[in-house]
């Protein structure tokens, strides 16, 4: 049993450096994917952008008050409902900023 | 490669502005907690403390009346 311990501990160490080239090379077009993605699809907002943000938070309550909730499609609200959970759980990830741990409060 | 969406000005406010709420409000909660916590494990310690003490005593108290010629 140790022994068999030992041949792994050293098989590791040995191919170290193989699984993290291999590791690098898997996840470097992977990433630069993510990141052609990310860089225009999760910026912040532009001081331009908050205008016309406030305007269709307007016209979304327009919307809601003309019963507009009524004609929704299952497929429109199945899809609003996803996009409004997406930013609900950044506030969740701000909270793990806010209180510098992944897991509970660490009091 | 399919070139990336518009999102919509609303969904990127709403989103940063929760990112910014939900850093706040875990502040603000860690900084609430932390000396409810503090004040507990404070009790905790001064009641194992006397816990500790009244033991010794009844131990000690049972040793000395105990009916035993081996002393």
């Amino acid at each position: 049993m140790a022994q068999a311990a030992q041949r792994l501990a050293k098989a590791a160490v040995a191919k170290a450096p193989q699984l993290l080239s291999a590791a690098a090379a898997y996840s470097r077009p992977r990433l630069a994917t993510f990141w052609h993605y990310a860089r225009v699809e999760l910026a912040p907002p532009t001081p331009v952008e908050v205008p016309k943000a406030v305007e269709s938070a307007r016209a979304l309550l327009r919307a809601f008050r003309a019963g507009r909730l009524a004609q929704l499609s299952v497929r429109e609200a199945l899809r609003n409902g996803l996009v409004a959970t997406e930013v609900l759980m950044w506030f969740y990830i701000g909270e793990i900023l806010g209180k510098r741990g992944l897991v509970g409060y660490n009091v | 490669m399919i070139p990336p969406v518009e999102v919509s000005p609303l969904i990127k406010v709403t989103r940063y502005s929760a990112l910014l709420l939900g850093m706040i409000y875990g502040k603000k909660r860690y900084d609430y907690l932390k000396p409810v916590a503090a004040e507990e494990r404070r009790i905790e310690e001064e009641e194992k403390k006397k816990r500790e003490e009244m033991e010794r005593i009844a131990k000690a108290l049972a040793e000395a009346s105990e009916d035993t010629i081996l002393k």
